[in-house]
């Protein structure tokens, strides 16, 4: 091809030079990926179509730890990614089984106020907080307006930001559970457990506090939104001087109803008893800062003085359970 | 050009030729193993039938002596208790002794709730025996790190700036033990293999606080920390040379956080951006793949 002389032919010979290299190119490219990524060997589980096991099920005489039995479970469940208050829910599961895949029942809890443990973020607020205090104080022995930064945070800090954080105090969901999956596992090849994972999915009802709808600049005492109270002093030009966040924002509960789902393993200790570790998420929207977040604004993006609804944002609401199983009746039952 | 073809065919053909290992290369131990795998295993069982050569000698025993003449009570045998020693798992799997481990993985962090820092990682492993293994991990951040909006919301609300840190890279080196191997049965259908196991080892994790207090004069160079690492992991085997991977891992390190004071006459200098250092816990969800070369390996191991 290179012996061609004309200009024209030396372009074609060129182009086709080009083009051999790329398919020489293409191919060791491909031969050589092919070559390292396939197995030369075939190495899969073997699976016997013919002979005497032939459709013969996965597991013979398997216990059937589930089925016809009633599970009770006292859970602990730990809150996950709170920004604000980590909690412990205290509860219990109650299952019957249907079948060894197939359980119906309700698990729930309510997290008493000593198992609500404050995020290293809320002693920064409320040290950044009670420092502006004392810069008010100091202003105000001296006849002045508190600092504008101080008075703006009114609506949304409290005297104690601790006391405006919303929480989840109790939760009840009846849940569907589905076993697909059932085995063992070998701890250093000596001690051996029966093993399953399960999924459920169901609705859930939760009573949670947050901070109370407000609307409106006047003292939340009045059902308005601020934390200002009125020192009964006025400065040099005769203004009152209010004392910014001095006041307890009230607070209030509700109920929520949201989907909750997930997943666990149930590890048995013996015929009757076992432990189980599970994930559930629970989403719905909610207010953990007590802040006034929303409401107006390009798609309500923008604070609008008030507290309500507008104001809670979607959150996953994660939460990671142990729990210590009972079965009746004490037996299982064994699979053919 | 056909050179370099070429060059791939010969690359190829070297890679592809050592993709068998052995398992276990001790015949000895293998034998030891056996034994110790079912003491009956391998002997005829009481009660089957003989050889002729043995049965010609029984039954010249009974002809010589009647009263040494073994009597068995069949039904008596037959519902006498057996001890077989059983293994839970039999046979391991998958053999990993002298094999490479791969695993690409991305990863999402499970206690940042102010920035994400979710991005892919990569792990190399080689393991020493099957159920050790020493390697090299590491994760890439940079163009992940997402500011949350509910920092935004905090400072909106609160006027508190919350010191922020963004990651660039981690590597470490690390060890892997795997005490526990299973199976699940699957809808009682079809059955796969798993095994869990616990990492652990030392690296360096590069930082940098975003800055939030006074965005405006600060801007801060990328630093290196040693970080200790810690976690736990599961191998799904979906063959014996590929397997889903999710791990769970917490990155510990020193963090240097952005002061959240301002010195007045002195924004501009940086020995006045820093402030405290804090034990900073990174836990990561991984979530990726493991493949093991070789591909194929030998089994010298008794069921």
């Amino acid at each position: 091809m290179l012996k061609k002389t004309t200009s024209n032919g030396r372009e074609v010979a060129q182009r086709k030079t080009c083009a051999s290299r790329l398919v020489g190119a293409v191919l060791g490219l491909a031969a050589f990926f092919g070559a390292a990524l396939l197995p030369n060997e075939a190495s899969a589980q073997e699976i016997l179509l013919t002979g005497p096991l032939a459709g013969a099920g996965a597991v013979h005489n398997l216990r059937l730890y589930r089925k016809g039995r009633v599970e009770f479970a006292p859970t602990a469940t730990f809150t996950l990614l709170d920004e604000y208050l980590r909690q412990i829910i205290v509860g219990a599961r109650l299952n019957y089984n249907l079948t060894d895949y197939l359980a119906i029942g309700a698990w729930g809890g309510f997290s008493p106020e000593a198992l609500h443990f404050e995020a290293g973020l809320v002693d920064r607020i409320q040290a950044v907080n009670e420092a502006r205090g004392q810069n008010n104080a100091q202003r105000l022995a001296l006849n002045q307006q508190p600092n504008l930064q101080n008075r703006l945070t009114s609506l949304n800090l409290g005297q104690n930001f601790a006391d405006q954080l919303g929480s989840i105090d109790w939760i009840i969901a009846p849940q569907v559970t589905f076993v697909p999956f059932r085995g063992k596992l070998a701890l250093f090849q000596s001690i051996y457990i029966d093993a399953d994972l399960y999924f459920f999915a169901g609705p859930a009802i939760a009573g949670l506090t947050e901070r109370a709808d407000c609307s409106g600049p006047t003292s939340a005492a009045v059902g308005g939104c601020n934390s200002e109270t009125d020192s009964g002093q006025v400065d040099a030009n005769g203004d009152p001087i209010p004392i910014p966040n001095s006041q307890a924002f009230p607070m209030a509960s509700r109920i929520a109803i949201a989907p909750t789902f997930g997943l666990g393993f149930t590890f048995y200790v013996n015929r009757w008893n076992a432990l189980g570790f599970e994930w559930r998420a629970v989403p719905f929207a909610r207010n953990t800062g007590g802040f006034d977040n929303h409401g107006t604004g390009p798609d309500g993006e923008f604070p609008d003085g008030q507290i309500n609804s507008d104001d809670r944002d979607l959150k996953l609401n994660q939460m990671l359970s142990v729990s210590w199983n009972f079965y009746l009746p004490l037996d299982y039952q064994v699979s053919e | 050009m056909k050179k370099i073809g070429v060059a791939f065919l010969v690359a190829s053909a070297v890679i592809a030729s050592p993709l068998l290992a052995l398992g276990q290369d001790d015949e000895e131990g293998a034998d030891d193993t056996a034994a110790e795998a079912g003491d009956t295993e391998g002997e005829p069982e009481e009660g089957a039938e003989k050889p002729d050569g043995e049965e010609a000698g029984l039954g010249s025993i009974c002809e010589i002596d009647p009263d040494a003449c073994p009597k068995l009570d069949f039904d008596k045998e037959a519902a006498r208790d057996i001890r077989e020693q059983v293994f839970a798992v039999q046979q391991l799997f998958v053999l990993r002794r002298w094999r490479f481990e791969v695993q690409p993985f991305w990863q999402v962090p499970l206690n940042d709730q102010f920035v994400g820092h979710a991005g892919p990682g990569l792990g190399l492993n080689f393991w020493i025996t099957n159920v050790l293994a020493a390697g090299i991990s590491g994760n890439y951040y940079e163009p992940f790190n997402s500011d949350s909006d509910f920092n935004f919301q905090t400072r909106r609300a609160a006027r508190i700036g919350v010191p922020l840190t963004e990651y660039r890279w981690n590597a470490n080196v690390n060890f892997t033990y795997t005490p526990i191997v299973g199976k699940f049965s699957g809808f009682g259908d079809f059955i796969f293999q798993y095994d869990a196991y616990v990492v652990g080892g030392v690296g360096a994790i590069s930082t940098r606080p975003i800055p939030v207090i006074d965005p405006d004069n600060r801007g801060f160079d990328w630093e290196t920390n040693i970080a200790f690492n810690a976690g736990i992991g599961l191998h799904i085997f979906f063959n014996r040379w590929l397997a889903a991977t999710l791990e769970v891992r917490d990155y510990v390190f020193n963090d240097k956080l952005e002061n959240t004071n301002i010195p007045p006459g002195s924004e501009q200098d940086p020995d006045t951006w820093y402030g405290e250092t804090q034990l900073t816990n990174n836990v990561q969800a991984q979530l990726g793949i493991s493949i093991f070369f070789p591909l194929s390996f030998e089994y010298r191991l008794p069921k």
